[in-house]
């Protein structure tokens, strides 16, 4: 696994520092970060998936969405305790990365896109027409259970789902088995010509990448306590995912959580300046100068500038 | 211990063109057989369906005795047939070890995760096709398309392969990069493995070869020796067209 002992030294630190943060800022600054957090856990999501195998997901808000919506439901319409519903959502959106998988047995680049795209616009045209009494339709749902009260413990829940998923994802991808995930990215021809079972492997990355999106999709729905379909199933937030993810550096599973979090703070921090949606204009044109100056992310930026410190490695 | 190899009755249409029409032929365990013809007369193609890479009209392939048609491609490499391409395909954004452990892993995901890699055979197998300690850690994008194909035979050689099947092993290198490379399957004809070369450098193939089969428009058109084929007028005519 090569550990060094600044890997440790760094997610001791990151930890801790994320644990004292609720002593040092303010309740606002919870909240923008338990967002962060959760965007955080949908971008490592969409890495594990598309930041390794190169299988480019337009619609991992389809794999989130049969999370939340499955979580939402049980809860709130049948009474299951959330406690039970969260991880049979979690089973039922590894079935959905199942579901997804299929194209990519075929297809890969746009076409693997598109369909993908596809899947998440089907979804949000199923839950307004199929059982609008179970998905609330268009209106979507709310009363929804929420497992936390307070922006201090909303902030605990998130901080330790995003960083016990993110260094699970970590530690997994510095196996022999990150490196093969990479190897289908960048050959999928050699990685079969090489006696590996490439649809094992992307088995593997589509049911991790769920399981992931599920998780996060379900807590989050249960920390909103509502859902809204045309948020969910928006172009926007599906964006927002990607940018992070390579902002941040994909590939890296550090990287995307960094993503998330500048992205976050950047549109929260911009808010009182440019309220509506100008501020995408900024944010866009900063992620195009990063990516022109830095396209592997703000993770080898920090890279460069850690290996710049040689008698601290 | 050596395998041996039998092809028969190889057909491959993709649509109205016939690629490979009936091409049947054995390779006796730990001998080495050159495959040549000219451009497009079947030879990669015959790679790829020994390979399992594209799957037979009709005909099977046998690797020492072993029904592989119906296998898939790491299948087949796992029962000890692998090939490297005419355009070398490394992994581009990780290191020449990094490339080779590919070829190392066990095709399982719990033993990729538990089990580390084994630096020590990927070193060995790095600098037995000529590479130096300082160049594990390059990537392939420094790399000429002599040592792209030296970091090719060494992902190769780490499936432990006892078929293996060279296709245009020579082609874009210099003299000292061919005489390298042949170097390499010489020790390793010592060693026993089995070989099917594809090679249009005749000379450079020569050598390394106990005999021929010549192809055309996916037929066997000679087999004997590396002599009586290239003197065959058939062989002749194909390269350089019937007068």
């Amino acid at each position: 696994m090569n550990l060094r002992w600044h890997h440790l030294a760094l997610w001791s630190a990151l930890i801790v520092g994320m644990f004292l943060l609720p002593q040092l800022v303010g309740k606002g600054t919870l909240r923008t970060i338990i967002f962060a957090n959760y965007l955080a856990l949908f971008a490592i999501s969409w890495d594990v998936l598309s930041g390794r195998t190169g299988y480019i997901s337009f619609g991992h808000p389809f794999l989130i969405g049969i999370g939340a919506y499955t979580s939402a439901i049980m809860t709130k319409r049948f009474d299951v305790p959330v406690e039970y519903a969260i991880p049979v959502a979690v089973l039922v959106t590894m079935a959905g990365g199942l579901v997804v998988l299929l194209p990519a047995l075929r297809i890969k680049g746009s076409y693997f896109a598109l369909v993908t795209l596809a899947f998440m616009e089907l979804m949000y045209q199923l839950v307004q027409v199929i059982r609008p009494d179970l998905t609330g339709g268009t209106r979507g749902m709310s009363g929804i259970p929420t497992l936390t009260r307070g922006a201090a413990n909303g902030f605990y829940l998130s901080t330790s789902l995003t960083l016990a998923v993110a260094l699970s994802m970590w530690l997994l991808m510095r196996t022999q088995l990150g490196t093969a995930l990479s190897a289908i990215g960048m050959s999928e021809e050699s990685v079969r010509g090489s006696g590996l079972s490439a649809t094992r492997l992307k088995l593997f990355a589509f049911v991790a990448s769920a399981f992931i999106a599920g998780l996060g999709g379900a807590f989050y729905v249960h920390y909103l306590g509502s859902i809204a379909p045309r948020a969910l199933f928006d172009i926007n937030f599906l964006f927002t995912i990607i940018v992070a993810a390579l902002i941040g550096g994909a590939g890296t599973i550090v990287g995307p959580m960094m993503g998330a979090f500048f992205l976050t703070f950047l549109l929260e921090y911009l808010r009182p300046w440019l309220p509506g949606a100008e501020r995408y204009l900024i944010y866009g044109g900063i992620a195009l100068v990063l990516y022109m100056y830095q396209p592997k992310g703000i993770f080898e930026l920090v890279q460069t500038a850690w290996k710049r410190i040689p008698r601290l490695r | 211990m050596s395998y041996s190899l039998t092809v028969s009755g190889l057909v491959k249409k993709f649509g109205g063109l016939v690629a490979t029409d009936g091409v049947s032929f054995h390779v006796e365990p730990g001998e080495s057989v050159g495959l040549i013809g000219p451009n497009g007369a079947g030879k990669t193609t015959i790679f790829s369906l020994i390979m399992g890479e594209h799957r037979p009209t009709s005909g099977s392939v046998k690797v020492n005795g072993r029904e592989m048609t119906r296998l898939t491609t790491a299948q087949r490499i796992r029962h000890g047939v692998s090939r490297t391409y005419q355009v070398p395909r490394p992994f581009r954004d990780i290191s020449i070890a990094e490339n080779i452990r590919v070829g190392l892993m066990p095709d399982n995901i719990w033993r990729m995760i538990r089990q580390g890699p084994d630096c020590a055979r990927e070193r060995e197998l790095a600098l037995s096709v000529g590479f130096g300690e300082t160049d594990l850690a390059r990537r392939p994008a420094e790399l000429s398309m002599g040592d792209l194909r030296k970091l090719e035979m060494a992902r190769t050689m780490a499936t432990e392969p006892k078929v293996m099947l060279l296709d245009e092993v020579f082609a874009g290198l210099t003299v000292a990069e061919i005489a390298m490379i042949g170097e390499l399957v010489q020790r390793m004809r010592r060693d026993g493995m089995t070989f099917l070369i594809v090679s249009h450098d005749l000379k450079a193939l020569e050598p390394l070869i106990d005999r021929a089969i010549a192809i055309d428009r996916g037929r066997i058109i000679a087999e004997g020796s590396y002599g009586e084929v290239i003197g065959n007028p058939a062989v002749r005519a194909s390269y350089l067209g019937a007068e």
